[in-house]
């Protein structure tokens, strides 16, 4: 059999392709800086929490103070979530569809809580609402507890994780403009109408990419909690900051317990923004107007 | 149902986009406001269909102020120029928005909004795509739905900004035929804006040409294209050359300064001079389709001059590149400096 000579062509290199060995060498560092510092603590985690068997995992699991702990991450996050997304919504409807004065200020705004270190925004709480803060003494007076209290915490979780959806959203709402909520109140619906049946079907993807990515922080926050929380065991302790207090008494096993609790929240949170992701790329078509043809 | 237009002005922060506008639009009519981007002529729809609010000035509709009617009450069809289907249903959902949103005691029954819906779609001619979504459309078939689900609501008054301004060429003049016969067919009354002079007059029973915030004609087609009111329109609809009087004293009495606006297949072309002609050097010859285009320089100052022929008529002269000719108006029309 001859063997003919290749057409040109199939030699030529794509201006953007690279030889074999640079993209292994890229693939091996990209993938070998994941393994070393996102892999082995992950890891790490599972095998000192199941190191010394299910039977302890259960017990510290089981304890008390980490029930406490979970319920109270759940309280916040229950309450949190919720509110921001209210929050969020109402927003990036506000910035997307409307001109106001102080635009720039509120987008601003919404974005403090990822500019100022977790540990100053709790601390902003202390001084509103502490005893020695300025509302502290009418707080005392009125027999309210905020600070070192559940509702402290619930509020420094709000304050922390409230750009989330609405960071989320703006962008999304700003691509669709207004010509659909337009086109529905020109058909006669009202505003009511139109947010339920124009409105949120548009932004569900996004919407929900957002509450994934606010719980996810909203139960791992650690500093601004911690500084409003007072660390009392079994009342005002999250998991987080319960973790931080096993592993400071060396009760490993019922540290990384714990612990593995808040990972595992990490993957079924990283498991549902793929699926969302994967969904909002089947349903394309995300451009505005629906341009896609 | 008539529109009418009373002393309506808006602003924009600094800038007008509407000064003062007086207007009437009859009922059953096809209407175009045309004017370049800017003009004031979206910001005028969106006000009528009540999207917008003017700084003053009334609106009436059949002799009735609108203030307060906003966009839901005012039973106007939109329909918009990127379509602004609803994204997330099919088109027989879109379509029967309208309907559903009712309030419970006027609301059809599911079998009647069946049947309407359907209806509608036979009237775009599109009854087929029902369960497909808005992305998997073409762009005409997307205003087609857009249109049918516009007049769901029976809505009185129909209100269509640059509906053909995202398509090709070719949709776009099929579909701006289909929409005069469905308004010959249907005869609501209708406002569409372009930008698009051979849209307005091929398809419109009367065109308000807008610019600046201003109105600077309102007429039938003809009107505006033979006899336009001012340089702006002239200039606007059609090419036109311009000749200044005082160069060009033969071909007016007018003392001052004057401009004459002539339309380029308003030109004579002869190879000898005439009474009253201009000597002029062919600079380029195009044939375009059913025309010729010249491009003509006057020898004594260089301005150029667009002269358009007919096919058979050029074969009766034909000129070449470099060749004198000599030029005559059959019509012109002054405007003073």
């Amino acid at each position: 059999m001859m063997s003919l000579p290749q057409p040109l062509i199939n030699n030529r290199k794509i201006a953007t392709h690279e030889s074999k060995a640079v993209t292994l060498l890229l693939i091996t560092v990209a993938l070998s800086y994941l393994l070393l510092f996102l892999g082995i603590p992950l890891f790490a985690v599972f095998y000192e929490a199941l190191g010394k068997g299910w039977a302890l995992y259960w017990t510290a699991l089981q304890d008390p103070d980490a029930w406490s702990a979970i319920e109270l991450t759940l309280i916040a996050a229950a309450i949190a979530v919720p509110a921001n997304l209210v929050f969020g919504v109402a927003t990036a409807w506000a910035i997307a569809k409307f001109e106001f004065r102080g635009k720039s200020v509120l987008i601003t705004l919404i974005d403090l809580p990822f500019a100022v270190s977790p540990v100053v925004s709790g601390l902003i709480y202390v001084l509103l609402f502490g005893a020695q803060g300025w509302f502290g003494p009418w707080l005392q007076e009125h027999d309210i507890k905020l600070i070192f209290a559940v509702p402290g915490i619930v509020l420094v979780t709000v304050f922390v994780t409230f750009p989330f959806i609405a960071r989320e959203l703006i962008p999304l709402m700003q691509a669709q403009g207004k010509d659909e909520e337009e086109a529905a109140v020109s058909l006669g619906a009202s505003g009511w109408q139109t947010f339920w049946r124009v409105t949120v079907p548009n932004i569900k993807w996004g919407l929900l990419y957002g509450v994934i990515l606010c719980n996810a922080r909203a139960m791992g926050e650690f500093g601004a909690v911690s500084v409003v929380s007072g660390h009392i065991r079994g009342m005002t302790n999250t998991i987080p900051l319960h973790v931080e207090i096993l592993y400071n008494e060396y009760n490993f096993v019922a540290a990384f317990s714990v612990a593995s609790l808040l990972a595992l929240l990490a993957l079924v949170t990283l498991l549902a923004k793929s699926i969302v992701e994967i969904k909002v790329k089947r349903n394309g078509n995300r451009l505005p107007h629906g341009e896609t043809e | 149902m008539s529109i009418t237009i009373q002393n309506l002005n808006k602003q924009f922060g600094n800038f007008t986009a509407l000064n003062n506008i007086n207007l009437e639009v009859n009922s059953g009519e096809l209407l175009a406001l045309l004017g370049p981007s800017g003009c004031g002529k979206t910001s005028l729809l969106r006000i009528i269909g009540g999207l917008d609010v003017q700084n003053s000035g009334k609106i009436l509709f059949h002799g009735k102020d609108v203030e307060q009617r906003d966009a839901r009450e005012r039973n106007v069809g939109f329909v918009f120029q990127h379509y602004a289907l609803f994204r997330h249903m099919t088109v027989f959902e879109n379509v029967a928005f309208g309907l559903r949103v009712k309030p419970k005691k006027e609301r059809h029954t599911e079998t009647e909004i069946k049947r309407r819906v359907h209806e509608l779609l036979q009237l775009v001619q599109l009854d087929w795509l029902a369960d497909r979504y808005p992305a998997q459309l073409s762009g005409g078939q997307r205003q087609r739905i857009a249109l049918a689900r516009a007049l769901a609501v029976e809505p009185q008054i129909l209100l269509l900004d640059e509906p053909f301004g995202a398509l090709d060429t070719k949709v776009r003049k099929e579909l701006r035929r289909w929409l005069r016969r469905l308004h010959d067919e249907l005869h609501i009354t209708s406002v569409f804006v372009t930008h698009d002079q051979e849209e307005a007059l091929e398809v419109a029973d009367r065109i308000v040409v807008m610019n600046k915030g201003n109105i600077e004609q309102v007429g039938s087609p003809d009107d505006v294209y033979a006899s336009p009111a001012s340089p702006f329109v002239y200039q606007f609809i059609g090419n036109v050359n311009l000749f200044h009087s005082r160069t060009h004293a033969l071909w007016t009495q007018q003392q001052g300064d004057a401009v004459a606006y002539v339309r380029p297949h308003d030109i004579d072309i002869s190879l000898i001079p005439q009474h009253s002609s201009l000597p002029v050097v062919v600079k380029q010859v195009r044939a375009i389709g059913s025309v010729v285009r010249l491009e003509a320089v006057i020898g004594h100052d260089g301005e150029v001059v667009e002269i358009e022929l007919s096919r058979e008529r050029f074969n009766l002269t034909p000129v070449a590149v470099g060749d004198e000719i000599f030029i005559r108006p059959r019509q012109i029309k002054l405007f003073e400096e």
